[in-house]
C-alpha cells in the first residue's frame, strides 16, 4: 500500500511546480531600470476600462488618464485645452467651433483628428436617439455620460476638416465645456457595433482591455482586476508628462493595509483615509496629508409623496413641508460631523456643496439645532402629542417613521443612533434598520416604476464640476427615475431649465441661489453633511503635488490627469534629505519587498517604528500571557487530576 | 461489490452537484432587488422601456420555470455563468479564472502544511497521551481551534508586518516590481505568502491534531494493538505498523469532509492579507452585490469540494477494502 | 464543524445512568470540564445582566469619552472610535454573541435531531432523500451559502426593526442562516444512533403493543439520544459563535447590537490595528477564543462522560 506513495508524491510535486510557475512566470519586463514609478492606493476597485461603463471614482480616474476630454479641467476646474487646443462660440451661443492640434497622434501612432471627436459625440447622440425611440433602445453603458451632451442640448456634431469640429446646441449654454465625455479613437472603436460598446452584458461586449489606445498622458498596459492597474507613458502625448514614468494604481481591501503600505513606502499616495488614520499620519515623516472638500453630500431624504396613492410612506405628515421643516431643527449636524466623520467634513446646508465655490450659497433662513423650537413648530403645524407623548399625524395616527440606509454605507448606522434619539425627544418614534442596497434601490424608485416604499432614508450623492447633475434629482419629471424624494415643484422645474440655458454666470448664480433656498426651505432633503476627502501622500519620492482645485482639492483623484503630469522627481531637488533619496532609489529597484520595506524603515529613523512597536507591545505580551496562562492551567489541572485518579 | 461502491459514490457526488446547481438557480431568483435595476443602479434617466429592454436581453421576461431554468441549466453545463454586474462586460468565468490560482496555492499549501504538522502533532501527543507534551500540544491545538482565522491573521499582520516589518503587508507580489531574475520574483512571492500561509496552516493544525490524537488513542486501545504489545513488539513498531495506518484512514476522510468548512476561514484570511483569491472576490462581490460572481464562487467552490470528497472516498475505498461493502 | 463530529464516533447505547447533579459533579472533576465550566459561568453571569456590571449599552449618543483612548482609570479597556467604553461594549457583546449562539444552536440541534431521528427510524426512501440533503449541507462550503442566504432571508423577514428575545431582526437572520447551514453533522450523528436503537428490544415491544411511529420516536428514541444531543449541542454552540463572528467580520452584523464579531469588524474597518489601538480588538478577540475554548472543553468532556466506551479508554 505504501510503495506507490512515492511516485505519487513526485507527481504532486511536479504539478505543484507547474502551478507555481504559472503564477510566478519568469521575470516579465515591466519597466526599465531606474524608472520612477508612482504607486497610488485606493480602497475602491477599478471595475471597467470601457469608459461608458464607468460608475466608481476609480473608473473615471483611469479613463481620464487614458483619454482627453474635448476640453480638459484646469487648475481651478476652468476649461483648458484638451483634445481641442482652442474653441470659439457664435454670438447666439448655440454654435461651437473646436480646433484640433494638426499633428496630434494616438498612443499607437495613428493621427488623432476632428473625425474622432465627431465619431465619439455621434455615438452618444445615436444612443440617445435610439433610447427615446423604442423599447429595445440603448443606454450607453451605464448611462452616466450621455447627460453631459443632452444637458448641453447638443443636436449636431460635424467634422469640417481634420482640425476643425463644430457642435450645434439647442440653446445657449456653457455646459458643453464641462462635458466629461472621453474622445475615443475611431480607428479602434468603430470596429465594434453599438451593441458591443454599449451593452455591458451582451455576449460580445467590448471591454477595452490593455493596451489601451488614447491621447491621455498615460496608457493602461496591464490590469489585474482586484489587484492593480499599470500605466506607461504615452510616447505621443501632446503636453508635458512630468517625472512619472509609470503609474500603478493598487486596490486595497482595507484602508488599514493601505495606510501601512503608505507608511512603509510601498505606495506613494493613499486615497480614502479614515479620520483617525489621517490624524496619525499628520505626524508621520515624509508624509503629507490633504483634506479635500468632497463634491457631494450625505442626506436624509423624505418620501414627500407620503401615503398618497402610489407612494408607500407610512404617514401623510411626510408630505407636509411644516413637518419636514420642524424635524430639521432636531438634527445637530455638527455633532454628526464630529462623531461619524471624526470632525472631517462640514455640517450640511444646501443641495449645492461648498465645493462649488462659485455657486454655493448659505440658506437665507438657516435652521439651528433646537429641540424646543422643533417641538413648537410641530405643535404649531398641528402635530399633537397623545397621552403617551407620541406625535399624532393629521389622520390621528401615531407617527412611526421607518429610517433606513443602504448596507453599503455602514457609517449611517451611527447617524441613525442620533436621529432615533433626537426625533424621539420630539415624540416622533423612529425605527431604524439597514436595507440591502439592491432592495433599497427598488424601494426608493417612485411611481409609476417603483413602490416608493420608505419613510426616511440616508444616502449620498456625488456631483460633477458643474452643479447641474446635483440639481436633477429634484425635478418632478424624475419621479420614477432619479428622484428619490419625489419632490414636486413646478417652480423648481422651471428654474432648472432656466439655469441650464443660462450662459451668464451672475444670472445663473442668482437662479441657483433661488433653487438652493427653495429646496432647503421645503426640505425634501435635509443635507446632513458634506464629507471631506482625506488623502495622504509621500513627499520623499515625488514633489510637485498640486491640489485641483487649488482650494478644497486633492492632488490626484480629482478631475482629470493634470495632477499626475505636474509631479517632479524629489531626488532631483536639493531640499529632501539624502537618506530619503537612497530609500526611494533602493525601494524601487530592490529585489524583495521585505528588503525594500526594511530599507525604507531604516532610512526613516523616525519615531514611527518605535512608537508602533511600543503600542503593539502590550498586545503581543497580552496574547502571550493569555496563551501561557491557559496552557499552564491545563497542564496543572491535567497533572493533578491524573494523580487523583491514580490514587 | 467494487463496482457498486464506485457507482454509489459517483451517484452521490452527482446528486450533490445537481442539488448545488438547482439551489444556485433558486437563490439567484430570490435575491433582493430586481436584477435589471441592480445592474442599472444609479443610472440617471432609466426609463421603463430600457428596463424592459434589459429584461428581454437577459431573458428575465420569460417565466422562471421552465424557460429560465432550462436556459440556466444549458448555459451552466456549457460553463457559461453569465456576466458580472460589477466588472461590466466581463464573464463570471473570466472573473473566477483570474482569482482561482491564488486561492489554490494558498489553500492547497496551507492544507498540506496543516495536515503534515497536525497529523504528526496529533499522532505524537496521542501516542504519548497523559505526558507533559500531550498536555501542552493538546492545549495549543484547542486554543488554535478556538481562534477565528482572521484574528490570528490580524495578530500576525500587526506583529510581523507592521511592527517588525519582516514581511510585506499585502498582496501576492509587489505591485509593478521589476525583477532581475525569476528567482527574485519567487522570493518576493514567498515573502508575501509567508504570513497568510502561516495563518491558514495554524488555523487548521489545531483541528487536525485533535482529530488525529483521538483517532490514535482509539486505535491504541484496539485488541490487535494489545495483542501486538503482548507479543512484545516495540512501541515504535506498533505505532508505525499498526496504529498509524489505521488511525490515518478516518482522519483523512474527515479532512476531506471538512474542506467545505475550511473555505470560510480561507475567505477571511484572504481579506485580512489582501490576497487576490476567491475569498476576497466573494467578499467584494457580497459588498458590491455582484450576485452572478457570488453564485459563481459558490458553484465553483461547491463543485470542487464535492469532487475532492469523491476523490478522497475513492482513495479511501482503494486503501481500505472494508468500506467497500 | 464541531470536534465531536470530527471525532466521528457516535456513542452506542448510552443511558442516563445517573442524575444531572451526578453528571455535573463528574464533569467538574475533569480538568477540562472544570476550566471550561468556570470560563462559561463567568461569561454567562456577565451576559445575564450586563447592565448590572457596566450599565446600559453605550451608543454613539451616550458615548462621552474621546476617540480611541487607550486604557485608563476611567476606561479600563479604553474606548472605540466613537468614544464608547470598550469594557461596556465587550460585556454587552458577550450577551449578544452568546444569545445568537444559543438561538442558532437551538435551531441547528432541532433540525438535526428531527432529521436524524426521522431518517434513522423511518428509513427507506425518506432516509435516502434526507441523507442526500444532509450530505449536500455537509459537503458544500456552507459559509459561502450563508453569505448568499443572508440578504435573501433579510428580504423575506423584511427590514422591520422588531426584536425577538431582545435581539434585532438583522441578527435573527444571522441566527436562522447559521441554523439552516449547520445542522447536517448533528443529523448524521443522531441518525446513526437511531439506527442502532431501532433494532433494540424495547422498540420492538412498543411496536408490538401498537405504538405509532411518532409515539415511538418521541417516547422511546428521543430520550435515548438525549445524552448525545446535549454533548453535541455544546460543541455546536462553539461552532455557532465562531460562524457568527466570521459572518459579522465580513460585514453582516448589526452595529446597533455589536456582538464580538461586529466589534472586531468595527475595529478593523476603523483601522484600529494599524493605529496601535490594540485595546479595541483584544477584549472581543479574547472573549471569542475563551468562550469557544470553554465550550469545546466542556463539550468534549461531556462527550467522554456520556460515552462509556470512550470513558473506559482514558
Amino acid at each position: 500500500m505504501r510503495q506507490p506513495l512515492r511516485p505519487r508524491l513526485a507527481r504532486a510535486l511536479v504539478a505543484g511546480g507547474l502551478i507555481l510557475s504559472t503564477i510566478v512566470p519568469g521575470g516579465s519586463v515591466t519597466a526599465a531600470e531606474g524608472d520612477l514609478i508612482l504607486k497610488t492606493g485606493t480602497d475602491q476597485d477599478l471595475q471597467v476600462l470601457n469608459p461608458w461603463n464607468s460608475v466608481v471614482v476609480a473608473d473615471f480616474e483611469v479613463y481620464t488618464l487614458n483619454y482627453d476630454l474635448l476640453v480638459n479641467f484646469g487648475p481651478d476646474l476652468e476649461p483648458v485645452p484638451g483634445f481641442a487646443e482652442s474653441w470659439t462660440t457664435s454670438t447666439d451661443g448655440k454654435f461651437w467651433t473646436f480646433k484640433i492640434r494638426p499633428d496630434m497622434k494616438w498612443s499607437d501612432g495613428q493621427p488623432a483628428t476632428a473625425e474622432d471627436v465627431r465619431w465619439t459625440y455621434q455615438l452618444v447622440l445615436d444612443a440617445v436617439a435610439k433610447s427615446d425611440a423604442s423599447a429595445d433602445g440603448y443606454y450607453l453603458g451605464q448611462g452616466y455620460l450621455e447627460p453631459y451632451l443632452t444637458n448641453a442640448g447638443v443636436t449636431k456634431v460635424e467634422a469640417i476638416n481634420p482640425t476643425t469640429v463644430t457642435v450645434t446646441t439647442e440653446f445657449a449654454n456653457t455646459l458643453l465645456l464641462q462635458a466629461y465625455v472621453p474622445i475615443l479613437p475611431k480607428h479602434i472603436w468603430s470596429k465594434y457595433t453599438m451593441d458591443e460598446i454599449a451593452n455591458a452584458t451582451g455576449a460580445t461586449a467590448f471591454l477595452n482591455e490593455p493596451s489601451v489606445v488614447g491621447t491621455g498622458p498615460f496608457q493602461a498596459v496591464e490590469w489585474k482586476p482586484g489587484e492593480f492597474i499599470r500605466f506607461a507613458k504615452n510616447p505621443n502625448y501632446w503636453g508635458t508628462q512630468g517625472a512619472v514614468d509609470e503609474i500603478i494604481m493598487q486596490k486595497f481591501a482595507s484602508t488599514d493595509t493601505m495606510v501601512q503600505a503608505l507608511k512603509t513606502g510601498e505606495i506613494d499616495y493613499a486615497r480614502g483615509v479614515l479620520a483617525d488614520q489621517f490624524n496619525a499620519l499628520k505626524s508621520e515623516p515624509n508624509v503629507a496629508t490633504v483634506e479635500g472638500v468632497a463634491n457631494g453630500y450625505s442626506e436624509l431624504s423624505f418620501n414627500t409623496g407620503g401615503n398618497k396613492k402610489g407612494y408607500g410612506g407610512s404617514t401623510s405628515a411626510l408630505a407636509d413641508v411644516a413637518f419636514r421643516d420642524a424635524l430639521g431643527y432636531a438634527i445637530d449636524k455638527q455633532k454628526l460631523v464630529d462623531s461619524t466623520l471624526g470632525g472631517y467634513g462640514t455640517a450640511g446646508s444646501t443641495i449645492i456643496p461648498p465645493f462649488h465655490t462659485r455657486w454655493h450659497v448659505e440658506p437665507a433662513k438657516a435652521r439651528t439645532f433646537d429641540i424646543e423650537e422643533a417641538k413648537r413648530r410641530l405643535d404649531a403645524a398641528g402635530y399633537k402629542l397623545d397621552a403617551s407623548n407620541k406625535r399624532l399625524d393629521k389622520d390621528g395616527k401615531v407617527i412611526n417613521l421607518r429610517l433606513t440606509w443602504p448596507d453599503s454605507e455602514s457609517e449611517n448606522a451611527t447617524n441613525a443612533q442620533f436621529l432615533v434619539e433626537w426625533f424621539g425627544q420630539l415624540g416622533v418614534t423612529v425605527t431604524a434598520a439597514v436595507t440591502e442596497e439592491g432592495k433599497l434601490i427598488d424601494d426608493v424608485t417612485g411611481p409609476p416604476n417603483g413602490p416608493a416604499n420608505y419613510d426616511i432614508y440616508m444616502w449620498g450623492w456625488v456631483g460633477d464640476p458643474d452643479p447641474n447633475s446635483l440639481l436633477n434629482f429634484f425635478r418632478s419629471e424624475e419621479i420614477g427615475g432619479a428622484s428619490d424624494s419625489y419632490y414636486n415643484s413646478p417652480k423648481y422645474d422651471e428654474l432648472f431649465l432656466k439655469q441650464r440655458a443660462e450662459s451668464d454666470e451672475a444670472t445663473r448664480k442668482g437662479i441657483l441661489a433661488e433653487m438652493q433656498n427653495l429646496v432647503y426651505d421645503e426640505a425634501p432633503y435635509h443635507i446632513l453633511y458634506y464629507d471631506a476627502e482625506l488623502h495622504a501622500y509621500r513627499t520623499d519620492k515625488f514633489g510637485g503635488w498640486t491640489n485641483q482645485p487649488s482650494v478644497g482639492g486633492t492632488p490626484l483623484f480629482g478631475y482629470g490627469s493634470r495632477g499626475y503630469t505636474l509631479l517632479t522627481d524629489a531626488s532631483a531637488q536639493p531640499s529632501p534629505a539624502p537618506s530619503a533619496d537612497a530609500s526611494a532609489a533602493t525601494g524601487s529597484a530592490g529585489t524583495g519587498a521585505s528588503a525594500g520595506a526594511s530599507q525604507a524603515a531604516s532610512a526613516t529613523p523616525s519615531p514611527t517604528p518605535a512608537s508602533s512597536s511600543n503600542s503593539s507591545l502590550p498586545l503581543i505580551l497580552g496574547v502571550l500571557a493569555l496563551v501561557i496562562i491557559v496552557v499552564v492551567g491545563l497542564v496543572i489541572m491535567r497533572g493533578r487530576n491524573r494523580r487523583v485518579e491514580e490514587e | 461489490m467494487r463496482g457498486g461502491y464506485l457507482t454509489r459514490r459517483l451517484a452521490s457526488a452527482f446528486i450533490t452537484i445537481a442539488l448545488i446547481t438547482i439551489v444556485n438557480f433558486v437563490l439567484f431568483r430570490a435575491m433582493p432587488g430586481s436584477p435589471e435595476r441592480v445592474i442599472l443602479r444609479g443610472t440617471p434617466n432609466v426609463t421603463q422601456a430600457q428596463l424592459q429592454a434589459a429584461r428581454v436581453r437577459w431573458g428575465l421576461d420569460k417565466p422562471v420555470f421552465p424557460d429560465q431554468f432550462v436556459a440556466y441549466l444549458g448555459s451552466t453545463v456549457r460553463g457559461d455563468l453569465g456576466y458580472s454586474f460589477i466588472a461590466r462586460g466581463r464573464t463570471v468565468t473570466d472573473v473566477l479564472a483570474q482569482r482561482i490560482w491564488p486561492t489554490v496555492i494558498l489553500f492547497g499549501l496551507g492544507e498540506l502544511v496543516a495536515i503534515l504538522l497536525g497529523l504528526a502533532l496529533g499522532a505524537y501527543t496521542g501516542w504519548r497521551r497523559g505526558g507533559p507534551i500531550d498536555h501542552v500540544g493538546n492545549s495549543v491545538s484547542l486554543i488554535l481551534y478556538s481562534t477565528p482565522y482572521f484574528l490570528l491573521g490580524m495578530a500576525f499582520l500587526l506583529i510581523f508586518a507592521t511592527t517588525l516589518r519582516w514581511f510585506p503587508t499585502f498582496g501576492m507580489l509587489t505591485a509593478g516590481m521589476q525583477y532581475p531574475d525569476p528567482w527574485a520574483r519567487f522570493l518576493d512571492f514567498i515573502a508575501h505568502l509567508a504570513l497568510p500561509l502561516a495563518t491558514v496552516s495554524l488555523g487548521l493544525v489545531g483541528q487536525y491534531a485533535i482529530v488525529m490524537r483521538s483517532s490514535i488513542v482509539e486505535t491504541l486501545s484496539e485488541d490487535y494493538v494489545t495483542t501486538a504489545r503482548a507479543m512484545g513488539l516495540r512501541e515504535g513498531r506498533i505505532l508505525g505498523r499498526h496504529a498509524l495506518p489505521n488511525a490515518l484512514l478516518p482522519t483523512v476522510s474527515l479532512i476531506a469532509i471538512n474542506l467545505g468548512y475550511v473555505v470560510a476561514g480561507a475567505i477571511t484570511v484572504e481579506v485580512v492579507f489582501n490576497w487576490p483569491g476567491l475569498g476576497t472576490l466573494a467578499v467584494e462581490a457580497l459588498t458590491a452585490r455582484d450576485y452572478p460572481v457570488l453564485q459563481g464562487v459558490f458553484l465553483l467552490l461547491g463543485v470542487s469540494v464535492v469532487l475532492a470528497n469523491l476523490a478522497a472516498d475513492l482513495i479511501y475505498g482503494a486503501l481500505d477494502p472494508r468500506v467497500r461493502t | 464543524m464541531t470536534v465531536a463530529q470530527l471525532q466521528g464516533t457516535a456513542p452506542r447505547g448510552v443511558h442516563v445512568g445517573s442524575g444531572v447533579w451526578d453528571l455535573l459533579k463528574r464533569l467538574l472533576r475533569r480538568p477540562e470540564g472544570l476550566i471550561g465550566s468556570v470560563i462559561l459561568t463567568v461569561f454567562i453571569v456577565l451576559s445575564l445582566a450586563p447592565q448590572l456590571f457596566v450599565g446600559p449599552l453605550q451608543t454613539a449618543v451616550t458615548a462621552t469619552a474621546g476617540r480611541l483612548e487607550p486604557p485608563s482609570g476611567a476606561h479600563y479597556f479604553g474606548t472605540d472610535e466613537l468614544g464608547r467604553d470598550m469594557l461596556n461594549l465587550t460585556v454587552h457583546g458577550a450577551r449578544i454573541s452568546l444569545v445568537i449562539g444559543l438561538l442558532a444552536t437551538l435551531i441547528t440541534v432541532a433540525i438535526g435531531v428531527v432529521v436524524g431521528i426521522v431518517a434513522g427510524f423511518v428509513g427507506g426512501w425518506l432516509d435516502a432523500v434526507l441523507m442526500r440533503i444532509t450530505d449536500f449541507f455537509l459537503v458544500i462550503p456552507t459559509f459561502v451559502l450563508a453569505l448568499i442566504l443572508t440578504p435573501i432571508i433579510r428580504e423575506l423577514v423584511g427590514s422591520a426593526a422588531t426584536e425577538v428575545f431582545g435581539i434585532r431582526m438583522t441578527l435573527i437572520v444571522i441566527v436562522v442562516v447559521i441554523g439552516i447551514t449547520s445542522w447536517s453533522s448533528t443529523a448524521r450523528i443522531i441518525r446513526s444512533q437511531t439506527l442502532s436503537l431501532r433494532e433494540r428490544a424495547f422498540v420492538d415491544r412498543a411496536r408490538v403493543i401498537g405504538a405509532g411511529s411518532g409515539h415511538i420516536m418521541r417516547r422511546h428514541i428521543l430520550p435515548n439520544v438525549i445524552n448525545l444531543i446535549v454533548a453535541n449541542a455544546v460543541l455546536t454552540f462553539a461552532g455557532a459563535v465562531l460562524t457568527e463572528t466570521t459572518l459579522s467580520f465580513v460585514g453582516l452584523g448589526d452595529p446597533f447590537q455589536p456582538s464580538w464579531g461586529q466589534l472586531l469588524e468595527a475595529a478593523r474597518s476603523s483601522g484600529a490595528p494599524g493605529l496601535g489601538a490594540w485595546w479595541y480588538f483584544v477584549p472581543p478577540g479574547a472573549g471569542i477564543v475563551l468562550v469557544v475554548l470553554a465550550f469545546t472543553l466542556v463539550g468534549s468532556a461531556l462527550d467522554d462522560l456520556l460515552n462509556p466506551k470512550r470513558r473506559g479508554r482514558r
